[in-house]
Parts: structure tokens; sequence; C-alpha cells
């Protein structure tokens, strides 16, 4: 009697609830089909809670996503990537690249009703990314930059210590603009929660309404916004850290977009009608990276002949299920101007790659199965973080190396670990990783000899002709003249494998049907334009 | 009744204090540090200026001192990964966990209950192995799975539950449908150790002299069980509930991922991420407290229920 009670009971709940579908996001019904709806209101994920500072050390790629939106920067990517206008709307170098003019748009509001102006970007970089002692992220991307000089309030000068031809590329990469007057008498920019936790100010198409801690950020459109008032209400993040909830969320119409990191739910989203995947091009490459200091690894011919014994082609059709195309060098096939297409390639073949190793001496002359020269066996450890689909890669990895000889063990470290041992105390032999960078060609962080060692050189690579062409490169703002040095560079890095080039990695993002106005970008750049984005019914 | 209460309190200091003991020592020395630290392309310079702003320079048993100093006057410091006041985030977590758990422990006593009574009542028949199967399930099936086979089937097929979030902003309704989901995966640790409890107790009592008296009397069957052999049989499932607790709270760690609850769970799991020194402490602190607290208002509940407890100490 009692167990039939609570059936009832149950099922009377359950008709209230089917009664109480969910209306969120679901637009407005009278609009006409394929008519562009003003108004509306698109949720995105991110995976943990943001600060509202993009120069902030703890400011992480769910920060990035927010801050693009609250905050400009001078410049941002335009459609083919180079950078385009924003707070700033005009610039020019002197003839010996050491200054940098930058002429700021007029008018431009905070979105407390303050005036932007030159001020602001002296603030932003004299006194936060200048100052050392803050330790502020994403500072070592201008380490050529001496000071800021304010000329007059709508004209700024960037002194540099030597020619940066990126800058203008790397002022739309993170690097937004925050206001001076609310940081004044601000002791610590880092604590300053009132502005980098609760109450933010930007000049931003959107701006700070409502946050609550672990579950979501609501920002509500900025009508004074300077490039034109958005057409959405407003834009949610949800923080969510699992993707199954993510996917499940998109399915139900309760996400609009988001960066699908891990393939293996791709065919429940291919079979939902109200989701579209959409790929792009991003400035990223996944590499080995092997010790250079190990004379083990010095001979290029070994280099080689890894990449060789790795195929590559199975492991992007396996792995990221094709969204991916071979790399040889740094330079991404998104830099279209600069990027090569006729390079040096490494095609899998084990054969070739015992015949590189036969000419390095390294031989399986016991038949143990395990290379040797000298007496010495070719063993070393793979170091790989538990992220993504990484640990399955070096898996793979470890396989097609054994397949030619090498004796590899591989060591899985938490992320944090592998910073630890990898990065701070160059503590490998072998490692797998990646590089995202600004959409420029300028890579002389992750090659030049003087970053070998403790800076982002991290394989250790040192080479003269290397630097003297990278040293050319970022001094020289000519095009053209880029071109030409760029071009060398790639060759020299598709010879010499300075890392052990694997893939450009493709962005796929999963949309709902509903939104557009986004341009033809990544996920990342479409933010900069967010205030075009509209949802139709 | 005094003396025990201040041998107890005693003894829960002195575990609080080892606890942070292991806790500080074992994360301070674990490889890496906090995140802002870690990243890929930070240099040496700004790693440097980091760990100086952050007082990580001093030897880890200074740091440690200087930590106890201050929690002992209730300061657990700034979060190194936001800069906001430790307690502070954790006053913001801390109610959305004690929700969740307050109802988690509710459904699953009253569920857990009914479902004991009837698989004791009914030993040996259909109901009783039904129960029993639906116990095991509860118990060895993952709870990310469940959760995530709920969430497609209510969320996404049939679109009846939220998916996540609390549903603060909207009515009763909301808030109420967004923690069903939750609290089913929660109960999935603790409601069958509950039913299996009060059944093997039931089957105890009903073997006891009492109530073969109570039955022998023409007792109506009903009576038997609510009145005499119940009472008796749910003293033992209160002591259970105290050893619930912290298997509850390390329930959330998966639960409050999964649905996008922002409660302590997933905060001690950020914290630990990043190596937020301040917050892991912090948070281990009132989950100790919690812990020891819970026990020891169950060990009173205890008492006052069994009269042949006289003798706390």
């Amino acid at each position: 009697m009692m167990l039939r009670k609570v059936i009832a009971v149950f099922l009377l709940v359950a008709l209230i609830l089917a009664g109480c579908g969910d209306q969120e996001n679901q637009g407005n019904s009278s609009t006409k089909p394929g008519e562009v709806q003003k108004g509306g209101n698109v949720s995105i994920p991110i995976v943990g809670d943001p600060i509202f500072n993009p120069w902030h050390p703890n400011a992480y790629a769910e920060s990035n996503i927010v801050n693009r939106v609250l905050f400009q920067g001078l410049t941002k990517p335009g459609l083919d990537n180079s950078p385009t206008a924003n707070l700033a709307k005009e610039w020019s170098t002197s003839d010996d690249g050491l200054v940098w003019t930058f002429l700021l748009k007029e008018g431009v509001k905070w979105h407390d009703g303050e005036e932007f102006d030159a001020e602001d970007v002296a603030f932003t970089f004299n006194d936060l990314v200048l100052n050392e002692a803050l330790g502020s992220n994403g500072a070592s991307n201008y380490k050529t930059l001496d000071k800021v000089v304010v000329v007059d309030p709508y004209t700024v000068e960037f002194h540099l210590t030597s020619p940066f031809a990126a800058l203008p590329s790397y002022l739309a990469f993170n690097s937004e603009i925050l206001p001076a007057h609310k940081f004044e008498g601000v002791e610590d920019p880092w604590d300053y929660i009132e502005f980098n936790k609760e109450n933010p100010v930007g000049t931003g198409p959107f701006k700070f309404d409502k946050y609550v801690s672990g579950q979501s950020l609501t920002l509500k459109k900025n009508d004074e916004f300077h490039n034109g008032a958005p057409n959405l209400d407003s834009v949610t993040f949800k923080i969510l850290p699992d993707l199954n909830t993510q996917i499940a969320q998109a399915l139900s119409n309760e996400l609009d977009i988001f960066v699908l990191e891990d393939k293996s739910s791709l065919k429940r989203i291919e079979q939902a009608s109200n989701l579209d995947l959409v790929t792009a091009d991003i400035t990223r490459y996944f590499w080995i990276a092997v010790d250079q200091e190990n004379p083990k690894f010095q001979d290029v011919k070994v280099r080689q002949a890894m990449l060789h014994a790795i195929d590559r082609e199975t492991i992007i059709d396996t792995v990221i299920n094709g969204y991916g195309t071979v790399a040889n060098a740094a330079i991404t096939p998104d830099q279209k101007q600069y990027f090569k297409d006729d390079l040096k390639t490494y095609g899998f073949d084990p054969e070739k790659a015992k015949e590189l190793l036969k000419e390095a001496g390294w031989e399986d002359s016991d038949g143990d199965g395990i290379l040797d020269k000298d007496g010495e066996k070719f063993s070393f450890t793979f170091d790989i973080a538990l992220q993504g689909d990484m640990e399955q890669i070096a898996v793979l990895v470890q396989q097609y190396l054994k397949d030619v000889g090498f004796d590899v063990k591989l060591n899985t470290l938490e992320w944090n670990a592998m910073i630890q041992k990898n990065i701070i105390e160059r503590d490998f032999d072998m490692m797998l990783n990646w590089w995202s960078y600004p959409s420029d060609p300028d890579v002389l962080a992750q090659y030049h000899s003087s970053n070998a060692g403790k800076g982002n050189n991290i394989p250790g690579y040192k080479n003269e002709e290397l630097d003297e062409l990278l040293e050319k490169g970022q001094s020289t703002s000519d095009p053209d003249e880029r071109k030409v040095i760029y071009d060398e560079i790639q060759d020299h890095m598709a010879e010499n494998l300075p890392y052990i080039y694997l893939w450009y990695p493709q962005e796929l993002s999963v949309r709902n049907s509903r939104l557009s106005g986004l341009p033809d970008l990544h996920f990342g750049g479409t933010l900069h334009y967010i205030n075009e984005w509209s949802v139709t019914k | 009744m005094l003396q025990f209460l201040i041998k107890r309190l005693g003894q829960s200091l002195v575990l609080i204090l080892i606890v942070t003991v292991i806790t500080f020592f074992l994360m301070n020395l674990a490889p890496g540090g906090p995140a802002s630290m870690m990243r890929m392309d930070a240099t040496e310079a700004e790693r440097e200026a980091i760990a100086e702003r952050l007082g990580l320079n001093d030897p880890v048993t200074v740091r440690y001192g200087k930590w106890l100093g201050n929690a002992v006057q209730g300061d657990f410091g700034p979060s190194l990964s936001s800069g906001e006041q430790v307690i502070d985030r954790i006053v913001d977590r801390f109610p959305y966990t004690l929700q969740l758990a307050a109802w988690t422990v509710l459904f699953s006593v009253v569920i857990g209950v009914v479902l004991g009574i009837i698989s004791a009542r009914n030993r040996n028949t259909w109901k009783d192995y039904t129960i029993n199967f639906g116990s095991v399930i509860g118990l060895s099936v993952p709870s990310f799975w469940m959760a995530i086979m709920l969430i497609l089937l209510f969320s996404v097929q049939f679109q009846l539950l939220p998916s996540s979030g609390t549903g603060d902003d909207a009515g009763f309704m909301d808030r109420f449908k967004s923690m069903i989901m939750p609290v089913i995966i929660l109960s999935t640790s603790t409601l069958p150790t509950i039913v299996r409890f009060t059944r093997s107790s039931m089957l105890e009592v009903a073997s006891q002299n009492y109530v073969r008296t109570a039955r022998a009397k023409g007792v109506k069957e009903r009576t038997v069980i609510y009145s005499h052999a119940l009472r008796n049989a749910l003293i033992p499932v209160i002591s259970i509930i105290g050893v619930l607790i912290p298997r509850l709270l390390s329930g959330t760690v998966i639960v409050e991922s999964v649905f996008g609850w922002p409660g302590m769970g997933r905060l001690i799991v950020e914290a630990a991420q990043s190596r937020d020194y301040n917050l892991v402490m912090g948070v281990t602190v009132i989950a100790t407290i919690l812990v020891v607290f819970s026990n020891f208002v169950v060990d009173i509940i205890y008492s006052k229920v069994d009269p042949r407890v006289k003798n706390l100490a």
C-alpha cells in the first residue's frame, strides 16, 4: 500500500516536471525564419572561475575568453588573422623600428562612463606589464618593450630596446587595456578583488552584470560600444568543468558555442540536428622535444629518423579524427602570408629511419631489438602530461619508435608535476607538448639560443644561423622582406628539426545552428566580433 | 557530560591539528607549485616574482608555522589563485554542498529505511532480491557514469531536468528540479548502506523475544513492525549516518563537477589542481571540523535514543 503511494507521488512529480520544459535560450517565436534577431542571450561554457584581468598571473584560458568580451586591446585579429584597428585606429613605426606610434580612437567610453585615453595604455604597460615584481601574465611577450610614452591624450609611443615587428600582432593577443582611473591608489593590482573578481570595468561590447562563483557569469550589452552596439542582449558564461555536461547542454540547447577538445563524442554531435561543427585553422602546433644537451639526440639524422619512424598521418586520422595536418616547421597554415607548403617532409618510412640511424652509428648489433652504439643502448624516457589526448598519442609514438629499435619508457605525469620536472628543471629526455602563439611568424622565443635552458627554447637547440635569421625576422617590418626571411627559417626548421614536428591541429567548435553573424575565424577570434553575433529563430 | 564534552573537544583539536600537518606537508612537498608559476611560457624571472609575492621562498616548516598562527585566529589567508580570502570562497560555496548533503541524507534515510523494512519483511522473496540487487548496482556503478546517463535521459532526451546549475535565479520548482539528479547520484553511495543496515537490523530485532511476545499477544503486524521492532532497529542506523558523512563529502567532488554545482567538492579539486595551498588547507580544516562535528552529534543522538548507552565516555 505504502509502495503504491510512493510510486503515485513520483508519477505526479514527473507529470508536473514534464509541464515545465526549459524555456531558456529559445528566442522570440514571432521572428520570421532567417531574420537576424536583435536581443537574446548566448551561452558559452568555461571550465573554471574567471579573473577579470587579462594580466593577472592566474588568468588562464577561461579568463581569456571572458576578458576578450569585457575588455579591448589596441589591435585585434582581422579576418585574415593579421592585426587590425581596435582601440588604436592606426599605427606606424620609426625608421629604426625602435618607436611605434599608436593613434587612439577618440570617444571610447569605459563601462563606468569615463573616457578611455592614452593614460590607460601607459598605465597598463608601464605599471603592470613592465613591473617585474608583479610577474604579469604574458609579460614575457613584451621583453623588448622599454616604456610607453603618452604624447597626447590620443597618441602613445611604444619605445623598444630592439626592433619588434610583431608588436601589433602581440597587442591583439590577450593584451587588453585596463582603466587607469580604477587602479589609482591600488597597492597590489592582483589583490584588487573589487575589480578582478567583483566589478570589472572595460571597454568591451558587454559589461559585467552578475557573477556566481562556480556557477555562471552574465554580461549585458554595452550600448555605447565603440564598434557599434551588440545585437545580443546578454552573454552567459556557464562554469562547467565537465565536457560531458557541456555536450549534454549543447544537445539540449542550453549552450551555444564551445571548442570540442575531446573528439570522442563527435558522432553524437554530428547526429544532432540543432548543432553545427565548424573547423578552423589556429596558430598552434604539436611537437616532441628531445633534450639536445644529450649527445644521443644531437645528430640531426637521429631526429630525422625519429620522424620517419612515426606515422603521423595515422595518429592524426585515429586520435584526432583527421582534424589536423602534418607539420614540418613552426609557422602554422593559418598565417597564409608566411606559411611555406613545400618544405622537406618526413613520410612514414621505418626502413629509411633505420638507414639514417645506421648512418648515425646506431645499429642493433646484438640482435636484442634495441639500437646500440659503442656498447651503449639507445634507451630513454618519454615524459608525458595527463592532458587531453596526449597519453594516447604518446603510446602510439612509443610503439613506432620501438619498432625501429629505440628503447622508450613512458613516464606519465600530472600537468603541474610535468611543468616542474620538464620545464622548470629541464629534466627530460623526450617530451610531447604544443605551442600556441599570436598570429605572427616571430617564434624567436621558442628557438633562439638565448632562450635555451631557461626560456621557451625547450629542447635547448642552439644554432647561430637560425639565431641570426630569427633576429632579422623580428626586426624587419616589411612583409615581403619578412616573407623571404621566414621562408629560410622554415627551411632550416624542416631540415634540422629543432623540435620534432607532429601536426598543426584544426580547431573544431560546436555551434548551435541558431547562432549567426560569426566571422570565419577560430573560436577565440570570433569573440573579438561578438558584437556582430546574433541568434535567429 | 561536561567531562565528556571537554575530552571530545580535546581529541577533536588534536585530530584537526594532525590533519593540517599531513595535508600541508603533502601539498607542499608534491611536485609542482601554484598554477600561476606553472605556465608553459612563464619565464624564470616571472616565476621568481610570483614565488616572492606568494611567500613561497621560506622553508616549508616556517610556512606551516605562519599558516597555523594565522589559522588559529580564524585567518586562512588569501587564495593563491584569485587573491580572495579563503574563508570568503568557502562561505560562498559551503551552503551549496550543505544543501546537497542535507537533502541526500534525508532522501537516503527515508527511502533507505522504507526499502530496508520491505526487504526484511519479505526476506528471500523477489522483493528482497530486487532491493538487494539494486543496492549492489548502486554501490558498484561509477557515479560519474550514472550521472552522465541521467543527464542524457532526463536533460537531453526528455528535457525534464536541467543538466547543471542550481536554479538559484528561478523559483522553488527550478531549484527543486536542479537538485533531483545530484541528490540521486550522491545517494547511490549512501542509500544502499542504509538499506542493508536497516534490513539486517530489522531481521535481528524481529527474532527478539519482545517482538515474539507482541505477536503472541495478538498485536497487529503493522504495530509490531512500526511500534516495537522499527524503533529499536533504527538505533544502529543512526550510527551509520555518522560514517556516511565523509563518504558524502567525497561524493560531492564528482557530483558537483558533472552537474556544475558550485560547492566545496569542486572547490577542493580546483584548489588541489592549481596547488592553491591556502585554499586546500582551508577546505580541509572545514571538512575535518564538519566530519568531527557530525560524528559528535550522532553520538549524542545515539545516547538519547538508546537508553542503554549511559556512559558516553
